[in-house]
């Protein structure tokens, strides 16, 4: 019987069914680009929550300069593009790569800090990365943004349809949901999880805590930076206030709404922070106020967020998970 | 589980789908305006939708067509997200023909990428980037560049005798444009730029910045602008004993500068395209429908959103009945003197607008026009 689940998970199937097959299919039907663009938006902003949640809602740290990495992504796949002619193919990975290695070099000063002092570090690094795609006018052309003409190719194949430019979102984003599901899912998320409840304990248990928050906070940055050259290849534009503190703030919302510590409630909250405003378009003027509404009454009547952790680790276990311990009536382990 | 059904319920009862579609009639020709109706830039948004009721009313009422034209208003927020979404938006309604805005550059060309690739006529009032209409036959604008701007206003300094300019901007592609274009022209007629520095947007206090251009003893100083931070710069500039004459751009020129900075506004001269106390009919019927809307009047913005409107009004009329987007392009590219509130406007062949600038100054809290 588990032989049987352990091969064929419903949950798993039904999701890729749902990404790769309903959506599109459904979308096509409408033949509209504007559902296209939203589906575009809902994932990478999907990607960035669940990037985010590895640093704020697994390893518990306020991350408060998240869109600066995002930033740098964009900027880098953008730049790429348009100075050296390297396409999507380098300008995806070269993206994430230069995040992280950025997000490296600011981490090894910073994250020995705690509490309020990382979350005023990280604010102060998201804010020095803007302000230098700002002012650094020769490289980063400043306010004027880089215009980004090429679009997505891949071995010769150009995907110009909205269908085919979300299959590449779609893939990129569901890979790399999936790496961030397998790290935060596993014995490295406990590790994780265990510096958030306590990191003397941690330490104490021979967890090399300072160690494990620059490994977290690379990571996560490296996932910002695919989530921005999907950015900078989607629009075609990139300009610095996509890239500032109140995106941040965004980013940090969902992951909140969602459910601290839940990377199916990041993933959720996305949804809900993308497709709220659009859906409320009709309302006019109040709709930021709406938004607004729903967030604060989700927060007042489910602090643990729409998808709290402990169902969502419960539900992760009995559908993701890699269940090579169980035994009887006992769920432990991955 | 609970837990996850009660998510799927909150979820559903907090997203209702409300699409609303508006029943007008089947026949009615439409426009799209994206504009920020709300976030930081807000106001402006909102100045152009009332500038853009009064130029669809008078248009609807003058039967100019058989069928009426509508309008259809989309909060951008200024942010390049919201704004891409709306493009799609536009472009997937069939009936619209062409679309007015966005607000800021960056907004406009993010849209643009979308325009350009669905082929919609996209004419913003507002987007000063250099390469704003360079991204494709299809984007127009209706404000003069700096490119334009720039070399008047380094004229008219030098005119008056003034060699030595210090000149700060806002970091901005506008503000980058502002300075490149006047300093390249001073240079080449014999002035000196002495000075010359960039400030962050709703920059609370210029002291320091005013101090440094003490140092340098210009004979003027030049700005880039808009009146939030103009009002700040120009009270503190005061405050600390400035005498130095401003020279600034057409972005200053709004009476809120005047209602913020009270006296220490005295004296700013800009350049403009726009004066509400201009005695031509068009202009005194749009600051009357304007004053009755707002109770105060317009400034350059609402004019430049106004025109860019009848401008659009005027493209769909000379392509009726057969209006596409293709033709409207055709038809707006062709626009040659056109008679607006903001003067003549002509759009060369790079689609950017030739208006005639003239000086202004603050004299008596009033934008007066002067002639030297």
């Amino acid at each position: 019987m588990s032989e049987i689940r352990r091969l064929i998970r419903p949950v798993p199937i039904l999701l890729a069914l749902v990404i790769f097959v309903a959506v599109p299919l459904g979308l096509a039907q409408f033949g509209k680009g504007y559902f296209f663009q939203i589906a575009n938006l809902v994932l990478i902003f999907a990607l960035l929550a669940a990037s985010l949640h590895l640093v704020a809602g697994v390893a518990g740290l306020l991350h408060l300069g998240h869109a600066a990495f995002y930033g740098i992504g964009a900027y880098v796949a953008a730049l790429l593009g348009t100075e050296l002619k390297l396409g999507f193919l380098w300008g995806l990975p070269a993206g994430g790569l230069a995040a992280a290695v950025l997000a490296l070099i600011v981490a090894l000063p910073t994250m020995r800090l705690v509490s309020i002092y990382f979350a005023v570090a990280t604010l102060a690094i998201g804010q020095m990365i803007h302000t230098v795609l700002l002012n650094w006018v020769s490289l980063t052309k400043g306010p004027n943004g880089v215009l980004l003409f090429s679009g997505i190719k891949l071995f010769g194949w150009a995907a110009k349809t909205p269908v085919a430019i979300y299959f590449v979102v779609a893939v990129v984003v569901a890979a790399s949901i999936f790496a961030i599901h397998r790290l935060g899912h596993s014995y490295y998320g406990n590790a994780l999880r265990s510096l958030r409840e306590d990191d003397q304990c941690a330490d104490a248990m021979g967890i090399d805590t300072v160690r494990l928050k620059i490994e977290v906070f690379t990571l996560s940055a490296f996932f910002a930076g695919i989530a921005g050259a999907l950015w900078a290849y989607t629009t075609g534009y990139v300009s610095p206030t996509d890239f500032n503190f109140s995106n941040s703030i965004l980013v940090l919302a969902m992951v909140v709404v969602g459910g601290l510590g839940s990377l199916p409630g990041a993933i959720i909250g996305a949804f809900l922070l993308i497709l709220l405003p659009e859906v409320l378009r009709g309302f006019g003027d109040v709709r930021n106020v709406l938004v607004g509404l729903v967030m604060f009454f989700s927060i007042l009547f489910l602090p643990k967020g729409l998808f709290g952790e402990v169902s969502a680790l419960t539900f992760v276990r009995r559908h993701f998970g890699r269940s090579q311990n169980r035994v009887p009536g006992g769920e432990v382990g991955w | 589980m609970t837990l996850i059904r009660r998510t799927f319920i909150g979820l559903a009862l907090a997203a209702p789908v409300l699409f609303v579609a508006s029943a007008d009639a089947a026949d009615a020709i439409r426009l799209g305006y994206q504009l920020p109706l709300t976030g930081n830039t807000a106001q402006y948004g909102q100045d152009f939708k009332t500038a853009a009721e009064i130029a669809l009313d008078r248009f609807n009422a003058s039967g100019r067509l058989p069928v009426k034209v509508e309008i259809v208003y989309e909060d951008s927020r200024s942010d390049a997200k919201e704004g891409v979404a709306i493009a799609r938006k536009f472009v997937d309604d069939e009936k619209i023909v062409g679309v007015l805005g966005d607000f800021t550059s960056g907004v406009s060309i993010a849209a643009a990428q979308v325009y350009k690739e669905a082929g919609m006529p996209q004419l913003s009032q507002t987007a000063s980037h250099p390469d704003f209409t360079k991204i494709s036959e299809w984007q127009f604008r209706n404000i003069t560049t700096q490119a334009g701007e720039g070399p008047y206003n380094a004229n008219w300094i030098l005119s008056k005798g003034y060699k030595k300019v210090a000149v700060i901007a806002e970091q901005t592609d506008w503000g980058q444009s502002v300075v490149q274009y006047f300093a390249a022209e001073l240079a080449a007629k014999g002035g000196t730029v002495v000075f010359t520095e960039f400030f962050n947007r709703g920059l609370p206090d210029f002291r320091a910045l005013i101090t440094k251009i003490q140092r340098d003893k210009p004979d003027a100083i030049y700005t880039g602008f808009f009146y939030e931070d103009g009002a700040n710069f120009l009270k503190q500039a005061k405050q600390l004993g400035v005498t130095t004459p401003i020279f600034s751009t057409s972005a200053a020129h709004n009476q809120k500068i005047v209602e913020l900075a009270g006296a220490d506004a005295e004296g700013l001269s800009l350049t403009t395209n726009f004066l509400p106390n201009s005695p031509r009919p068009e202009v005194k019927n749009f600051v009357d429908a304007w004053v009755k809307a707002r109770g105060a009047e317009p400034g350059q913005f609402p004019a430049q959103a106004f025109d860019a409107v009848n401008i659009m009004l005027d493209a769909v009329v000379k392509t009726y009945p057969k209006t596409t987007r293709a033709s409207v392009r055709e038809a707006l590219a062709a626009t040659k003197d056109f008679p607006g509130v903001t003067g003549l406007t002509t759009f060369d062949a790079n689609r950017e607008p030739q208006k005639q600038l003239s000086k202004a100054r603050v004299i008596g809290g009033q934008f007066t026009a002067v002639s030297e």
